[in-house]
């Protein structure tokens, strides 16, 4: 068990990876919001104001985790949250190269927090969730 | 073809030039003429003719030198010769190096256009089946980009449950099945591997990795392979070693992440089919304006049988007593690619028992300063 409890927003078009987040999450004694995609994920992120974002980058329409992480960073409508970390979970990064350098966005795409690999170790997640929490 | 066709005779005679533009004209062909190679050559490379009757017998540039040059310019034009006397050796010759036919003298207009009309059909049928190559190259692309994304979701989710599994997160498990699930997880990996690496070659087939050349230091990807594969040799006990690490940049004009791939299919090699107590060397200099990385083991070696066949795919040498072959079979297929991808070369030297040396030659990038 964690010594704080966080509220953690999933969005991932995943049912069952958000399911496993979500065990892995509970576990350690957050509370998960889960969101199937990108819009419901905005929604989500705006009503609830979670603690941290895990955003898998879904790139199969155009407003997909790149550009809703970009917003985040930027755009008016999310300022209230600009400050939420966003973590991104994708498998994506080492078949397609990764849309942004780390630490510093490129192709005008503002980068997030951090990143972690997909299947992701159940540790490591909490670890950086601990992390973030900390900050 | 839509247009007529461009034919281009090149004979030094006028009136062969000219009886053959006469009959050509005929058939519906628009029709250029040289007097020489030279300007016959000239002709070629503006007007892209679709075939081209040269005479093999004239002064200056002979007709078989014509005949390298127009293929090597381009060989999907159609040759066809004049041989003078009918020597078969002439026309022989001349058909080994990619003539598509030939025309003894003397010929009557009826040959001329047999032969012509036959070797237009086949420059269309073989520009018809590049073009039809390239459309289904297009749809390859896109197909292996949708590919690697749907056979890779699912077994991601599979991978991420057996974590939780794993972790305990779902309840606690027993150790048999606790076992089991972390072997399926096992085989899983290697299933993710399999389908990355065959994506891998797909892509490179693809020549999807030349885009993006640029000046690498090939010191620096040994150095992070080396740091990488270090808990991996421990393991093995091996000793993964530079010898002789250059101290000036080693520049290749490439790309990084691809050769990275390449050095650590090859290292992984040397160090898992290594003997315990074994060493791996990794060896960097220069050669003939190429670049030259050497990673010799002393492991143990490979049949000269085997030798032949070790790049192509999914080509695993079977290994006796305790050895076990892992790995999809793809790792040295891929770095093959890759390397002939830079313009390079690889190649193997074995003794059984004793050790294997493998070599990579990677043209040295231009004197520009390698600016990173």
């Amino acid at each position: 068990m964690s010594a704080t409890s966080a509220t953690i927003l999933v969005i991932d078009d995943d049912p069952d990876f958000r399911r496993a987040v979500t065990a892995i999450l509970e576990s350690a004694g957050h509370r998960v919001i889960p969101a199937s995609g990108p819009e419901e994920g905005k929604a989500k992120l705006l009503a609830e104001r979670p603690d941290l974002v895990l955003l898998d980058i879904m790139m199969d329409s155009l407003f997909d985790g790149y550009a809703l992480c970009h917003a985040v960073k930027t755009a008016k409508e999310f300022e209230s949250v600009r400050k939420t970390p966003i973590l991104f979970v994708s498998a994506v990064k080492d078949i397609a190269g990764a849309r942004f350098g780390f630490g510093e966005g490129t192709e005008g795409l503002s980068a997030p927090d951090d990143y972690l690999d997909k299947p992701v170790k159940p540790a490591d997640l909490l670890d950086r969730v601990e992390r973030f929490l900390a900050k | 073809m839509a247009d007529a066709p461009l034919v281009l005779v090149i004979d030094d005679e006028e009136s062969m030039r000219d009886s053959c533009a006469q009959i050509l004209d005929k058939m519906g062909c628009r029709v250029e003429t040289a007097p020489d190679g030279e300007s016959g050559l000239r002709r070629v490379r503006e007007g892209r003719p679709d075939a081209v009757i040269v005479d093999l017998k004239m002064p200056g540039m002979s007709g078989l030198e014509v005949l390298d040059a127009v293929r090597g310019f381009d060989p999907q034009i159609v040759t066809v010769v004049i041989t003078g006397y009918a020597t078969v050796d002439a026309a022989v010759e001349a058909m080994k190096r990619g003539a598509y036919d030939f025309l003894p003298k003397p010929f009557t207009p009826d040959e001329i256009r047999l032969i012509l009309a036959r070797a237009l059909e086949r420059r269309h049928l073989a520009l018809e089946a590049e073009r039809l190559r390239r459309e289904k190259k297009l749809l390859e692309d896109n197909v292996i980009t949708m590919v690697s994304h749907q056979l890779r979701s699912p077994l991601v989710a599979i991978q991420q449950y057996l974590e939780v599994l794993l972790a305990g997160m779902a309840g606690g498990l027993e150790d048999r099945p606790k076992e089991m699930i972390r072997r399926a997880g096992e085989r899983l990996t290697g299933l993710m591997g399999l389908i990355n690496d065959w994506l891998d070659l797909a892509r490179i087939d693809q020549g999807g990795l030349v885009r993006k050349l640029k000046p690498v230091d090939v010191r620096t990807v040994i150095d992070k392979l080396l740091e990488f594969l270090a808990p991996l040799s421990a393991e093995h006990g091996v000793v993964l070693a530079w010898v002789d690490r250059p101290e000036q940049p080693v520049t290749v004009l490439g790309d990084e992440g691809s050769l990275e791939q390449v050095f650590t299919n090859i290292l992984h090699n040397a160090v898992v089919y290594n003997k315990a107590g074994g060493r791996v060397e990794v060896r960097v200099g220069e050669e003939e304006g190429n670049v030259k990385v050497e990673v010799s083991d002393t492991g143990i070696g490979i049949d000269a049988e085997h030798l032949p066949f070790i790049f192509d795919q999914f080509y695993r040498v079977s290994r006796g007593e305790g050895g076990k072959a892992k790995g999809s079979g793809l790792g040295l297929a891929i770095a093959k690619k890759i390397v002939e991808a830079h313009g390079g070369r690889i190649d193997v030297a074995s003794v059984p028992g004793e050790g294997t040396v493998f070599t990579v030659r990677l043209p040295k990038a231009a004197l520009e300063k390698a600016a990173r």
